[in-house]
């Protein structure tokens, strides 16, 4: 069935998240937390080396690349590679959303304040649907993966045969928005499984999956109208932060730089977050207008007046 | 100009002289040369070579057909009979010794995990050598002076019929055949790019009483004798053309080609370049030895490039014509390679180099400028100063690295002459000394090219370590006295072949002081340079006395240690400036000869830092960090690190929790 776009759907989904803000500053505080302990280690370790050093001012008077090359480049090295601590304290935050998403959907879907106990409990009763979800998506992402590797090789060509350097990567970057907008759309579709899973109780995924493509089929164009648009906010939001960031802050102020960054990662999160409150929204919109039909569809009238769906729902 | 610059520095050129004539000599007056009385045909150079050279480039198959005459003077002060000559172009091979020393440890930009690709097979095929009348082809011998790869074919010897004496000439006619590779190793073809390098049969060099004649390796450049040049390259009428030589005429053939004559004279490399797409710009800079002609073949889409490569040539010209001595040829060339033939970018030739850019450049990222100083620098050490790359590759990549650092520190700012973004900046010389604190013990800056652990020990040691071994001989002499040092060893040592230690001496000469003790440690040796504050702090003199509440510490006399320890194995002089909370400050001058010094000082006012070589001078200090100590902690730059390093691993996070 085809649900007509709904604009009021863009505006409380980020009503919904305001009003049970309580999550994202739960999401905001633990990837703070988690990114704070993984790079500890490596802070501490280069505090030894410049809280007492004349050296570190090159540091704190503007940002100078060389000071902090040779500050890794010492055998004793004040700094190690972060990849690995950074990799696992991401890992575990990974894990942490997969497990809290089925509670945050369920908060969304119902839009009731939920218990702890309640909120935990659908994180549980969902974690190993939405475990399932995330190897059927790892599946999905590799035709995308091998589409990659096609439009680099496609890349190296051009790149050989053109005189102009433009154009191997201007199509390069054409092909990674089709990428992008590619993954776009298989997380769209995966996250409203997960809503379907939620809202129906639904315990065997590739059916939520397949519901989920149906309803992504007959109404592409408003629930990704509906993505980008978050998408795009969030995008311009960091950009801009970044510029602030980069451009405009002075180098001294580390407190105004750590509120920045804070903010951006912030917005960034709420976004996602609102991506996942409006689709919420939309499927109880969805469910509400399936309900309206079924309530007139066993009409044995010879001529049953169709409701137009937006009618219903209004 | 400075004073320096003004003093005369006589200096003497050999030149060749036919038969047993003594060989005429150049006289050097105030930076200029000017030809003696005996040397009437006002050569810069002794030209002891002299090739003519016929090319026809054929564009279908990447091949070049050519003849080469080369009359060769015996300067040798003995008959010689045997000759060896370089066949670079066998190089691109798979069991070439090039592509052996590849696969160890990689190079230029081609990673020793890489496999081996047809299209970079090159050869370079001699169909006649004849001397005298007599066709020798069939004695020629591949050697291989450094290896004994017998696979590899780079350099051949012959030996003729009859010695040459010395004075005497003798004259080869050789007619060879060049496949060149798809651009590799600084040479080769890009679709319908051409870049000419090392593509003729070049004779060796008798260099300190014996032939020199290295095989082409990953890690060395080039060797040759000073000369002229005659050449005339045959190829598609469409082909823009760049070469090492001024234009004598241009002939359009009924085939389609045409024919381009060159002459140059006192180079000792001839490398020319070909592409119909090339736009040519053009702009000129005159200095003490004249005008100057910039020529500049820029590819398709590197436009935006080009008023930045003039800018920083002239701005270069500019630099070394202060404080170097003049550029005495009419031309420079730069050439731009297109996309995709970036092997071929960054490379210097006798009055040609090659630059590199990118379609999106930022202003802030001096790359092109950048390249321009350095391969243009490259014409007075290796150009001009032509030394032997094989084995003393610090001459000339390690000197020019430091001539790089003074002259782009001059022109856009010592931090900010590589980048200039307001959130980043870095500058040449700093990283030149991140190059040397990587590997900074692995290898002295004498070692042979090709015999270095590493090609980035190479790399590393060669540019970066000799450039900050400069820099900090500044600290020593002084930047004036080092200055003027290059100034005279240019004077002294243009058109020859001088030696490391013609080099050493000079800077000994003209700062009047004994260097050795640094020499032997910086340049011969592999020692590291690292001091650090071992312990400073301040204690109570009358310590095991109770502290009398409510009374003012300032009015208690404290003692004040600072030990200054010499972490690494080279010892080198430095200042130790010690600063109290009442604003007094000692300064102490250590030699350094023993592992560890401690000053102690008696005064009212506590410490407030100590710090050694505060100007920063040293920079062949490996770590500044642990040079200092200060009573005060100050968290702002770990804070400011932490920061991003939060940022970024919260954004690690969100990338993997975007799959949930």
């Amino acid at each position: 069935m085809r649900l007509a776009p709904r604009p009021k759907t863009f505006a409380s989904g980020a009503a919904l998240v305001w009003r049970w803000q309580r999550i994202l500053w739960w999401i905001f505080i633990i990837n703070l937390a988690l990114a704070y302990w993984a790079t500890k280690g490596m802070a501490e370790r280069a505090d030894w080396a410049l809280s007492h050093s004349v050296a570190s001012g090159r540091l704190v008077n503007g940002f100078d690349l060389f000071s902090l090359a040779e500050l890794a480049g010492q055998p004793d090295t004040p700094i190690e590679q972060p990849g690995p601590a950074v990799f696992h304290y991401s890992f575990i935050f990974a894990i942490f959303m997969l497990f809290a998403t089925g509670g945050i959907l369920a908060t969304y879907v119902f839009d009731a304040k939920p218990t702890a106990t309640a909120f935990f409990e659908a994180c549980g009763h969902h974690f190993w649907r939405f475990f399932r979800l995330v190897i059927y998506l790892m599946l999905a992402l590799i035709p995308v993966a091998i589409f990659t590797v096609i439009c680099r090789v496609m890349r190296n060509r051009i790149d050989a045969v053109s005189n102009s350097p433009r154009s191997a990567d201007f199509f390069f970057i054409g092909a990674l928005l089709i990428i992008l907008l590619l993954i776009m759309v298989l997380r769209l579709w995966f996250d409203m499984a997960q809503v379907i899973a939620v809202a129906e109780d639904e315990t065997r995924m590739h059916r939520a999956l397949r519901h989920s493509a149906s309803l992504l089929a007959h109404n592409f164009g408003s629930l990704f109208w509906l993505y980008l648009r978050i998408s795009l906010l969030a995008w311009i939001v960091v950009g801009l932060g970044m510029y602030l960031w980069m451009f405009r802050l002075s180098p001294l102020s580390t407190t105004a730089a750590f509120l920045l960054t804070q903010l951006m990662l912030v917005f960034w999160i709420a976004a996602r977050l609102w991506q996942r409150a409006s689709e919420a929204l939309w499927y109880r919109q969805y469910q509400a207008a399936s309900v309206t039909e079924l309530a007139y569809t066993p009409t044995p009238s010879p001529q049953p007046a169709p409701i137009p769906y937006s009618t219903a729902m209004n | 100009m400075r004073t320096y610059l003004t003093i005369c520095t006589a200096g003497a050129l050999l030149l060749f002289a036919r038969g047993t004539a003594p060989p005429p000599q150049l006289q050097v007056v105030n930076g200029q040369s000017t030809p003696s009385p005996s040397q009437p045909n006002g050569a810069l150079s002794t030209r002891v070579v002299a090739y003519t050279i016929d090319a026809k480039l054929n564009t279908t198959n990447h091949s070049i057909d050519a003849t080469e005459t080369l009359v060769y003077r015996n300067l040798t002060g003995q008959p010689q009979q045997t000759f060896p000559f370089h066949l670079y172009l066998n190089a691109f091979q798979p069991q070439s010794t090039l592509m052996t020393e590849v696969r160890l440890h990689g190079a230029r930009g081609v990673g020793s995990d890489s496999g081996w690709d047809e299209k970079h097979r090159a050869s370079i095929t001699i169909n006649k050598l004849e001397v005298e009348g007599v066709d020798l082809a069939g004695k020629m011998q591949f050697i291989q002076p450094d290896d004994h790869n017998t696979n590899d074919h780079t350099v051949f010897q012959v030996t003729l019929p009859q010695p040459v004496a010395p004075g005497a000439s003798v004259e080869f006619h050789i007619t060879f055949h060049d496949e060149l590779p798809e651009v590799l190793y600084r040479t080769g073809y890009k679709r319908d790019f051409y870049m000419i390098g090392q593509w003729f049969p070049k004779v060796g060099v008798w260099w300190k009483n014996a032939w020199n004649c290295h095989q082409f390796h990953a890690d060395s450049e080039f060797f040759a004798d000073f000369g002229t040049f005659d050449v005339n390259l045959t190829l598609p009428q469409n082909e823009i053309v760049g070469a090492a030589g001024d234009l004598i005429s241009t002939v359009n053939n009924p085939d389609g080609t045409k024919s381009m004559k060159f002459h140059s004279a006192d180079i000792h490399d001839f490398s020319w370049t070909a592409s119909p797409d090339f736009t040519v710009v053009e702009d000129s800079w005159t200095g003490s030895a004249g005008p100057v002609k910039i020529h500049v073949l820029m590819s398709p889409g590197h436009m935006s490039s080009a008023s930045r490569y003039i800018q920083a040539q002239k701005g270069t010209l500019a630099w070394y014509d202060k404080w170097i001595g003049p550029y005495p040829y009419p031309r420079i060339t730069i050439v731009d390679p297109p996309h995709g033939a970036g092997n071929a970018g960054g490379m210097e030739y006798p009055t040609l180099f090659t630059a590199s850019t990118a379609w999106f450049m930022p202003r802030e990222f001096l790359v092109p400028e950048d390249v321009v100083n350095h391969e243009f620098g490259h014409q007075y050490w290796y150009g001009m100063v032509a030394t032997n790359e094989f084995e003393d590759a610090w001459l000339d990549e390690g000197i020019n690295s430091y001539m790089e650092a003074k002259s782009m520190d001059a022109l856009y700012g010592p931090k900010t002459s590589m980048v200039n973004f307001p959130f980043a900046t870095l500058g040449i010389s700093d990283l030149l000394r991140l190059e040397y604190i990587s590997l900074p013990d692995t290898d002295p800056l004498t070692r042979f090219s090709w015999k270095y652990i590493s090609d980035n020990a190479y790399g590393g040691v060669t540019y970066g370590k000799t450039g900050t071994v400069l820099l900090t001989l500044e600290k020593i002499i002084g930047e004036d006295t080092m200055l003027a040092a290059m100034h005279e060893y240019f004077l002294r040592y243009r058109f020859k072949h001088p030696t490391s230690e013609d080099f050493l001496k000079t800077i000994e000469d003209v700062s009047h002081r004994d260097l050795r003790w640094y020499f032997d440690q910086a340049v011969y040796g592999t020692n590291v340079l690292d001091y650090d504050i071992w312990d400073a702090h301040s204690d109570r003199l009358n310590w095991w006395e109770k502290e009398i509440r409510g009374k003012n510490p300032n009015e208690e006399l404290h003692r004040t240690y600072v030990t200054v320890h010499r972490k690494g194995d080279f010892i080198f002089p430095v200042d130790v400036v010690v600063k109290f909370e009442d604003g007094s400050v000692a300064t102490e001058y250590w030699d350094g000869s023993d592992r560890w010094i401690r000053y102690i000082y008696d005064r009212k006012a506590k410490l407030a830092s100590a710090e050694i070589d505060p100007l920063n001078q040293v920079r062949l200090d490996r770590n500044s960090f642990n040079n200092s100590f200060v009573v005060q902690e100050d968290n702002r730059a770990i804070h400011k690190l932490h920061n991003i390093w939060i940022f970024g691993s919260e954004w690690v996070s969100q990338l993997l929790a975007w799959l949930s």
